[in-house]
C-alpha cells in the first residue's frame, strides 16, 4: 500500500474534510424529528379531526387529500424515471391509464376482486413501457421528451377508439367495484384516507430504499454523466429501461386506486396534461427528493383548492409561481441531498485526524 | 504471454484517419507507456479499446477474446477500466459514492433485492463500501470520503478516478494523461501509485506527456504518430530512436 500518499491532504484540502457544528445539528435533528412525528400523529387523525372540527365540508377536505396522496404515489413512481434516472418523461398519465383500465376491464368482465386486479395492472403497465421504451430509450433529453408525449396521445386515441372492444370508448367504464382489504370494504372518503396514504407511505419506504442501493445509485451514475456510468460497468440503458418499467408499473396500481375510487373510468381523466402536472409535480417538489414530491403534490394539487374563488385567475398564479421558481429555484424546492452512508467498523479509527470528518461540501452545480 | 492485443486496428472520423492499422500488444503485468504528439491518435485508441467507439477494421484481443464491438460495460466486466484525459468523476457525488461506482459491476443485488432490502443486499453495501474504503485509502483519500468529488483539488481528482477504476477490479488499468494538472510533489506520488497498482498483479497501459515520468515507469513504449504506430520497444530503444526524436521529441519542448 502506497502509505506516502496519506499525507498529502492535509495541505490545501483540509479545510473540506473538516466542519464545525456536528452537535448542533444533532439538537436541530432532535426537534425535527419531534415536528415531524406530531404531524404525522395529526395526519393520521385528520378524519377524525376534520369531521370535528369542519363537519361539512370534512367530505370536500378529504376528497381533495385523498386526490393529493393519489397524485404524491404518481408522482413518485414518476420521480423514479424522472428524478432518479434524470429521463425526461412527460407521458406518465399513458401508465396510470393502462392500470386504471387493467383493474376496471378485470372487475366488470371477468368479476375479479379490486385487490386482486392492482398486481396485473402494474404488470400490464410495466410490460406497456417495456415494449414502448424500448427502442426510444437511448433517446436524450428533448427527443425523449417529445416521444413519451407520443405515448400519452397513443394510449388515449386507441381508449377512446375502443381498442379490443373492451374500454368503452370515448364513455369509458362505468360501475367499478370498491375495494376491500383484509375483509374491510372501502367505500368512504376516510376509508380511502388510510388506505391510499398508506400506499403514499409503502411508496416512500420502497423507492427511499431503492435510491439508497446499488440500483439506485447505478440509477443516480446515469443521470450525473451517462457515458462515465457506462465505462465504469453500468449497463446503462438496461438499467434506464427498467428504471422506466418500475415507475410505470408503479403508476399502474396506482390506477388501481384511481379505478375503483372514481367507480368510473374515460379517456379523458388520461390526457396529456395530467402528464404535465406529474412532471411539474416532480420538477417543482425536487427531482430526486421524494420529500420534495410530497410537498410538489400539496402545492400543486392542494394548495389551488384553497383558491377556488379565483376561479379563473388561478392557474395564472399558479403559472407565475412556477415562472418565479423556475428563476430563483431551479433545482426545486427540495433538491436532492447526497446520500447518507454509514462506515462499517473500525473505519472510523483508521482515518486520519481526531475524529470523524465534518458534513460533506455541498456539491454546486452551475 | 499478452494480456491485450490490436491487429491492424483502424478507426476514421469523417475524412480523418485518427488510427491506421495499429497492431500492438501489451504484456500481463507490464507498465505500457503511449506516447505520441498532440491528435496522434492515442486517446482514440484507448477509446477504442474501451468499447467508447468501434473500430472501422481490425481485431482487439483481451485475455483471449475478441471484444471488438462489445459495449463499455462488458469491457469492464472483463476486466478493463480506465481514467479520462478530461477528469469525468461523478463531479456531485461524494468521493465514496464515485468508488462505489466501480463496485456495481462486482455486485449481484437486483431490483427486489434492493427494493425490499432483503438481508443479503444489505451484507453486500455493508461488505463493498468496506472494499471502497479500501480504495480510496489505496489512493490516500480514505480521510476525504465524504467529500464531494468537484470539491477536490485536481490531483486528488485524478487519484479519485484511478481508485474509482481499481474498484471495478480490472486486469488491465487504462490512465489517460494521470499527471496531467499535477505538480510535481503529486506527480512522485502518482509514480509510486502506479508502482503499488504494478504490485497488485494489475497490468498497466497509460499515455502520458512528461517524458521523464513515461520513461521512469514504464517497461515499455509506443510511439504513435498521425494515427500510425512508429515505433515501439524499451524506453532506452525509444529515447535512441531516430524516428522518434525525428517525429516527437524533436518537436516537443516540455522536455
Ligand atoms: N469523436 C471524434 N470525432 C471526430 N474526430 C475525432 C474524434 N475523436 C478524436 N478525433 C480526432 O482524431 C485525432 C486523434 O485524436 P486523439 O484524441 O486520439 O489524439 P491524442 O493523441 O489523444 O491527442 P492529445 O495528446 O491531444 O490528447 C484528432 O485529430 C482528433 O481531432
Ligand atoms: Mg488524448
Amino acid at each position: 500500500m502506497s502509505q506516502g500518499n496519506a499525507k498529502n491532504h492535509n495541505g490545501p484540502s483540509g479545510g473540506l474534510g473538516a466542519g464545525p457544528g456536528a452537535a448542533a445539528n444533532g439538537e436541530r435533528g432532535y426537534l425535527a424529528g419531534g415536528l415531524t412525528g406530531l404531524g404525522l400523529l395529526a395526519f393520521a387523525f385528520l378524519p377524525l379531526l376534520l369531521n370535528a372540527f369542519a363537519q361539512n365540508s370534512a367530505p370536500y377536505w378529504l376528497d381533495v387529500i385523498n386526490t393529493v396522496g393519489l397524485y404524491t404515489i404518481l408522482a413518485l413512481s414518476l420521480n423514479v424515471i424522472l428524478g432518479f434516472a434524470g429521463m425526461f418523461h412527460m407521458g406518465h398519465a399513458a401508465f396510470f391509464a393502462i392500470g386504471a383500465y387493467s383493474t376496471a376491464i378485470l372487475n366488470l368482465d371477468y368479476g375479479w376482486s379490486i385487490m386482486a386486479t392492482m398486481p396485473v395492472a402494474a404488470v400490464a403497465a410495466g410490460v406497456v413501457a417495456l415494449v414502448l421504451a424500448w427502442p426510444i430509450i437511448h433517446l436524450r433529453g428533448d427527443y425523449l421528451l417529445i416521444v413519451t408525449i407520443g405515448i400519452v396521445e397513443i394510449v388515449r386515441i386507441a381508449l377512446t377508439n375502443n381498442v379490443f372492444g373492451l374500454t368503452g370508448g370515448s364513455n369509458g367504464l362505468v360501475g367499478i367495484a370498491r375495494p376491500s382489504v383484509f375483509g374491510f370494504r372501502i367505500v368512504q372518503p376516510q376509508h380511502f384516507f388510510y388506505f391510499i396514504w398508506a400506499v403514499v407511505a409503502l411508496t416512500l419506504l420502497l423507492f427511499h430504499w431503492l435510491e439508497n442501493s446499488r440500483f439506485g445509485r447505478a440509477l443516480k451514475f446515469i443521470k450525473e454523466d451517462t457515458i462515465a456510468a457506462e465505462n465504469m460497468g453500468v449497463n446503462t440503458s438496461r438499467y434506464k429501461l427498467m428504471a422506466f418499467v418500475v415507475g410505470a408499473a408503479w403508476a399502474g396500481l396506482a390506477g388501481t386506486i384511481f379505478a375503483c375510487r372514481m367507480r368510473t373510468i374515460s379517456p379523458e381523466s388520461f390526457v396529456f396534461s395530467e402528464s404535465v402536472l406529474l412532471f411539474t409535480i416532480v420538477i417543482l417538489g425536487g427531482k430526486g427528493n421524494q420529500k420534495g414530491v410530497l410537498l410538489g403534490s400539496f402545492l400543486v394539487m392542494g394548495l389551488p383548492e384553497f383558491f377556488r374563488g379565483f376561479e379563473d385567475k388561478r392557474l395564472l398564479v399558479f403559472g407565475a409561481a412556477l415562472v418565479v421558481m423556475m428563476i430563483f429555484r431551479p433545482q426545486g424546492l427540495l433538491p436532492s441531498k447526497p446520500s447518507r452512508y454509514k462506515l462499517p467498523e473500525g473505519w472510523d479509527d483508521r482515518l486520519p485526524g481526531p475524529g470523524s470528518p465534518g458534513p460533506p461540501t455541498p456539491g454546486q452545480k452551475p | 504471454m499478452q494480456i491485450l492485443s490490436l491487429s491492424s486496428v483502424t478507426k476514421t472520423f469523417g475524412g480523418l484517419v485518427a488510427v491506421a492499422g495499429v497492431s500492438c500488444g501489451v504484456d500481463r503485468g507490464a507498465v505500457v507507456g503511449l506516447i505520441g504528439p498532440n491528435g496522434a491518435g492515442k486517446t482514440t485508441v484507448f477509446n477504442l479499446i474501451t468499447g467508447s467507439i468501434k473500430p472501422d477494421d481490425g481485431h482487439i484481443f483481451f485475455s483471449g477474446h475478441s471484444i471488438k464491438g462489445l459495449r463499455p460495460h462488458r469491457i469492464v466486466a472483463l476486466g478493463i477500466a480506465r481514467t479520462f484525459q478530461t477528469i469525468r468523476l461523478f463531479q456531485g457525488l461524494s468521493a465514496l459514492e464515485n468508488v462505489l461506482s466501480g463496485c456495481h459491476c462486482r455486485m449481484r443485488s437486483g431490483l427486489i433485492a434492493s427494493l425490499l432490502r432483503l438481508p443479503g443486499q444489505r451484507r453486500e453495501e455493508r461488505l463493498v463500501i468496506d472494499r471502497a474504503m479500501g480504495e480510496l485509502e489505496f489512493v490516500g483519500l480514505a480521510g476525504l470520503w465524504r467529500a464531494t468529488a468537484g470539491s477536490l483539488p485536481y490531483g486528488d481528482q485524478r487519484r479519485l478516478e484511478i481508485a474509482r477504476a481499481l474498484a471495478t477490479e480490472p486486469k488491465l488499468l487504462i490512465l489517460d494523461e494521470p499527471a496531467g494538472g499535477m505538480n510535481e510533489q503529486e506527480t512522485l506520488e502518482l509514480r509510486e501509485l502506479i508502482g503499488s497498482i504494478r504490485k497488485r498483479g494489475i497490468t498497466v497501459l497509460l499515455i502520458e506527456h512528461d517524458m521523464g515520468f513515461v520513461m521512469s515507469v514504464c517497461d515499455r513504449v509506443l510511439v504513435m504518430e498521425n494515427g500510425i504506430l512508429i515505433a515501439q520497444g524499451t524506453p532506452q530503444e525509444i529515447q535512441t530512436n531516430p524516428k522518434v526524436i525525428e517525429a516527437y521529441l524533436g518537436l516537443d519542448d516540455d522536455d
